[in-house]
């Protein structure tokens, strides 16, 4: 088991290497000037567009640049914004707002997506069975900022149980969006794990345990579910990047000052540094996370430790 | 027809009390296709210390007799439509679920074909052994675990102490057998079932695993049924068979009297069939024909398209399983004849 | 590679990675139960009674075509795309005017009526016209994207499968690194650099950040069926491997890959939608789906037509594609039988 995690974290550290340098390269290399596009209208003199390009490296090659970058991060400088404010400030504020978003995502997520996956599976083909597929198939042809939409009218203008924008107003204001961001989510665990038990219901261990006078509470809840969640789980690490996608259509629509908006408003304002330092955030999260599951992956499955 | 073959000179085997009586059972598949008729009325008993084989080709019927004994048939799409189950004199079809369920493993176990996937692969061998005497018998996981262990050894399983914890892709397929076996044998079960136990395996472990089961049946005493299409595993161990064809018993007896005079066409051709060592050289003889559909069963005797002896009688008539001499049925209009007598 | 994850990486918008969980990540899941032959037997085409064994030859592709036609949501998925891709190519069957013509600002946001069913627009111009338009763009850009996407992850995956080698040690990791970004978020730094955002740019943003499930479906079927016993006899008769790859190993691994290219197409106009909605996608001028519901976006008390309308085709149009592959995978699963 040891081996195996110590294998997928070597595997992983090329992954995050390679990532966070296309991002860079995304960023930086691309065509686009960004000194002008900070200037907008404003016409910036030469001699002021020269300072910021030396003092931002933008005249060095592409590696060099990411060179100076990586070794700014080893000494936990993440650079600045153009505007000389350090982007793990701008890290420091939102951070917190989005994580307890994903949270709040995520429990609704996973109580709620399992538990109707568990009662449509063993319910086959039942009427609840039949709710939660046509409910869930709705669901994922809705798109995420049209579902915003959706809740925001009806639950918060029409119904007025939650507020409709902003999170000034404690924790309420974070369940209205973090619903609307476990929505897509929460169809996709409910549907996955229903599968996963119909399908592992058909397998041969299931007659075993049925012929050893196990009660059916035994049969499903102990042997069949854990065989089931295997999937689940691992999907779990796979929905996280869909989150942090997510959660920048989320924020704009619900106004919440967390991660998501300010990198969609560092990219319109082309705030390489800010972008930079938000994404590969995003990235290296995701890809701990799918470390993560994988060990969990294994913890659950033990035919996979010794592969 | 109901039939007990509970007296002494009807059995081959030890005499005693009917341990469970099969009185002609009906099991039918409703499926998209039509209804199948898997199982046609068949009867069949079995008494403590003795083995029974149930012996027929693949689709007649013999496995889903044994899950419907053991009540883990999948409704839908199989139904029970007529007869009983005698457990002890009990009829087990009538029982409460919760009954069932702890007769179930305890009384009369099953032990499958492919133990890897009759096996549930993320737990340990140790812990789905030691299930039974958590469940049935309310011990700790550690009393369980030790009795795990113990029966581990009692099926030959090396290094039972080690491997207590291994999961079930970690063992061989013998191995694997042996696991299975020590699950249905944990709790002393009167009746354990064996559905074609080593069709999975290769030829020398099925020696080695068929000599466990007869072991095992003799220290414990427990009554054993065979469900086989293999006629040398059949030959090795069992006191009486049963012959199935189309979802019926065809033919029953002692079986040394069966294996040397047959007396069913079936039969005969099974045992025409077996390539011997004295026949080297010598063409094989199949029985003619395919098995039957069994959503399509023509009328009359299933088996007289295939059936050299065959009359215009057969077409038309259904032989009933009777009795030819004492101690041998045969399900056929000409039983006299291919018996001899 | 080797571990069977769910495929798809942080594209949400519309690809759902549960419905092809059979595919890639359901260990444990066996062949069915041993169950009674005699069913099996009497299940089988053609089994007469006297014996005799139908020749007639079912495939999986005729099989999955007559299940298919039987499966009422297929049809109904199929009906509805069919009338998008009409007035997709066709606008004009639909509407009798020009999605510019005859807008007037006195007219702008006002609500449905009998003159104008979906009212008008934040410019005054006639909304039904408009999202009937709007279907152009996103048609286009799903079946360009998954084409292009497709070809790519079917070639790489069908020489990094069959040939294995470096080139599949490579191909696992440029795939593992570009997965590890989401596709909104790696597509909102793609379209960026571009001062003009039209279909081509938003297609070959999308395009790059998404052929990677396509390679990995395929290739684990073909490294699965070239271990095969039917591969082994071509190989023995003397087929090359051109022949192989061709007339074996393609038909029966591309399978998945259509299953998931139909739900994938829903997933990519989802996409570019929230694209446009962003305002990183599509600009105007463009008709699109994803920019009417941005420029009805402060409008949901006064004039919420505006965000209505083109939402529900986008949603209809998406369910459709996914209603589409749901039918084609069970039809083509002969686990399913």
């Amino acid at each position: 088991m040891a081996r195996y995690i110590a294998r997928r974290l070597l595997l992983a550290i090329p992954v995050l290497i390679g990532a966070s340098f296309l991002i860079f390269s995304m960023v930086f290399a691309l065509p686009g000037d960004p000194i002008r596009a900070l200037g907008g209208d404003r016409p910036i003199s030469e001699a002021v567009q020269a300072q910021l390009r030396a003092e931002y490296n933008l005249d060095d090659p592409l590696l060099v640049q990411y060179g100076k970058y990586v070794g700014g991060l080893a000494q936990g400088d993440l650079g600045t914004d153009f505007a000389g404010r350090p982007v793990s400030d701008i890290l420091g504020r939102t951070v917190p707002v989005t994580v307890k978003l994903a949270l709040v995502a995520l429990a609704f997520e996973a109580v709620i997506g399992l538990l109707a996956g568990v009662l449509a599976g063993i319910r086959q083909k039942s009427f609840f069975d039949s709710l939660v597929l046509v409910t869930t198939t709705l669901i994922v042809s809705i798109p995420v900022f049209v579902l915003g939409f959706l809740a925001q009218y009806v639950l918060g203008l029409r119904l007025g149980i939650f507020p409709i924008a902003g999170v000034a107003n404690g924790f309420s204001g974070y369940l209205l969006p973090g619903f609307v961001l476990a929505a897509l989510s929460l169809a996709y665990v409910a549907r996955l794990t229903r599968t996963s038990l119909v399908e592992n219901l058909r397998n041969d261990y299931v007659r075993t345990a049925k012929a050893k006078g196990l009660t059916p509470a035994s049969v499903v809840g102990k042997h069949t579910l854990r065989n089931s969640l295997i999937p689940v789980v691992t999907f779990l690490g796979a929905d996280l990047g869909a989150l942090l996608s997510g959660a920048v259509v989320t924020e704009g629509i619900f106004n919440i000052p967390g991660l998501g908006r300010a990198v969609f408003q560092a990219i319109q304002s082309q705030e390489g540094n800010v972008v930079v330092g938000i994404v590969t955030l995003f990235v290296f999260v995701y890809i701990l996370f799918n470390l993560l599951v994988d060990v969990m992956y294994a913890a659950l499955d033990p035919r996979i430790r010794y592969e | 027809m109901t039939s007990t073959l509970t007296s002494p000179e009807v059995s081959g085997g030890p005499a005693g009390p009917a341990l469970l009586e099969v009185d002609d059972l009906h099991v039918e598949f409703r499926t998209d296709y039509g209804v199948v008729q898997a199982v046609n009325g068949i009867s069949y008993s079995l008494r403590s210390g003795e083995t029974l084989a149930i012996l027929g080709e693949s689709g007649c019927g013999k496995s889903v007799s044994a899950q419907t004994i053991m009540g883990i048939l999948d409704s839908p799409p199989g139904f029970v439509t007529g007869g009983e189950i005698r457990y002890k004199g009990r009829d087990l079809l009538t029982m409460s679920a919760k009954e069932q369920r702890d007769i179930r493993g305890e009384q009369i176990s099953i032990v499958f074909q492919d133990a890897l996937s009759s096996l549930n692969p993320v737990f340990s061998v140790g812990m789905q052994i030691g299930e039974m005497f958590r469940r049935h018998r309310g011990s700790s996981r550690s009393d369980a675990k030790k009795a795990a262990v113990e029966l581990m050894d009692r099926v030959r399983i090396p290094s039972a102490r080690e491997r207590v914890n291994d999961y079930p892709h970690q063992f061989s397929g013998g191995m694997r057998q042996r696991v299975m076996i020590a699950m249905a044998i944990a709790l002393d079960p009167a009746i354990l079932i064996a559905d074609e136990p080593t069709t999975a395996l290769d030829v020398t472990v099925q020696a080695q695993i068929m000599d466990l089961l007869g072991e095992l049946q003799r220290e414990t005493g427990m009554g054993l049924i065979l469900i086989t299409h293999d006629l040398a595993v059949v030959g090795e161990i069992a006191d009486r068979i049963a012959v199935m064809y189309a979802g019926r018993i065809v033919e029953t007896g002692a079986t040394d009297a069966v294996f040397g005079a047959p007396a069913m066409p079936y039969t005969e051709g099974l045992m025409a069939s077996i390539a011997r060592v004295d026949q080297k050289g010598q063409r094989l003889n199949p029985i003619v024909g395919a098995p039957p559909n069994l959503a399509q069963l023509p009328d009359g005797c299933p088996f007289h398209p295939r059936c050299p002896r065959a009359t215009e009688r057969c077409p038309t008539e259904l032989p009933l399983l009777r009795e030819v001499v004492p101690g041998r049925r045969s399900a056929c209009h000409y039983a006299e004849e291919v018996l001899g007598v | 590679m080797s571990e069977p994850r769910t495929p798809s990486s942080g594209d949400r918008s519309g690809a759902d990675t549960g419905l092809l969980v059979d595919e890639q990540a359901v260990p444990g899941a066996g062949a069915g139960p041993a169950e009674s032959d005699a069913v099996a037997h009497a299940a089988a085409p053609g089994h007469g009674t006297d014996g005799a064994v139908d020749l007639r030859q079912a495939s999986l592709w005729s099989d999955a075509w007559r299940q298919l036609r039987r499966n009422r949501l297929f049809l109904l998925a199929s009906a509805l795309l069919a009338v998008l891709a009409v007035m997709a190519a066709f606008p004009q069957l639909f509407t009798s005017q020009g999605p510019i013509e005859n807008c007037s600002l006195g007219q702008s946001k006002v609500g449905p009526s009998g003159d104008a069913w979906f009212g008008y627009d934040i410019f005054g111009c006639d909304y039904y016209t408009n999202v009937i338009y709007g279907a152009r763009v996103s048609m286009i850009i799903g079946l360009v994207v998954m084409g292009g996407a497709m070809v790519i992850g079917v070639a790489l995956g069908a020489i990094a499968g069959y040939f294995g080698g470096w080139f599949d040690v490579l191909v696992a990791r440029v795939t593992d690194i570009v997965y590890g970004l989401p596709l909104i978020l790696g597509a909102i730094l793609i379209l960026n650099s571009f001062t003009n955002r039209g279909l081509p740019e938003v297609a070959l943003a999308l395009i790059a950040l998404s052929w990677m499930t396509f390679l990995r479906l395929f290739r684990s079927s073909v490294v699965a069926i070239k271990d095969s016993d039917y591969v082994a006899a071509a190989r023995s008769m003397g087929a090359r491997d051109s022949r192989i790859i061709l007339k074996h190993i393609l038909p029966n691994a591309i399978a998945p890959v259509l299953v998931y290219a139909t739900i994938f197409v829903g997933g990519i106009i989802a996409a570019e939608a929230t694209l446009s909605f962003l305002g990183i996608g599509l600009q105007l001028p463009a008709i699109s789906w994803g920019l009417q519901i941005n420029s009805g976006q402060r409008l949901l008390r006064t004039a919420p037509h505006i965000i209505l309308f083109p939402s529900l085709f986008l949603s209809v149009t998406v369910l459709s594609f996914i209603l589409l592959g749901d039918a084609l995978r069970d039809a083509l699963d002969p686990k399913l039988r």
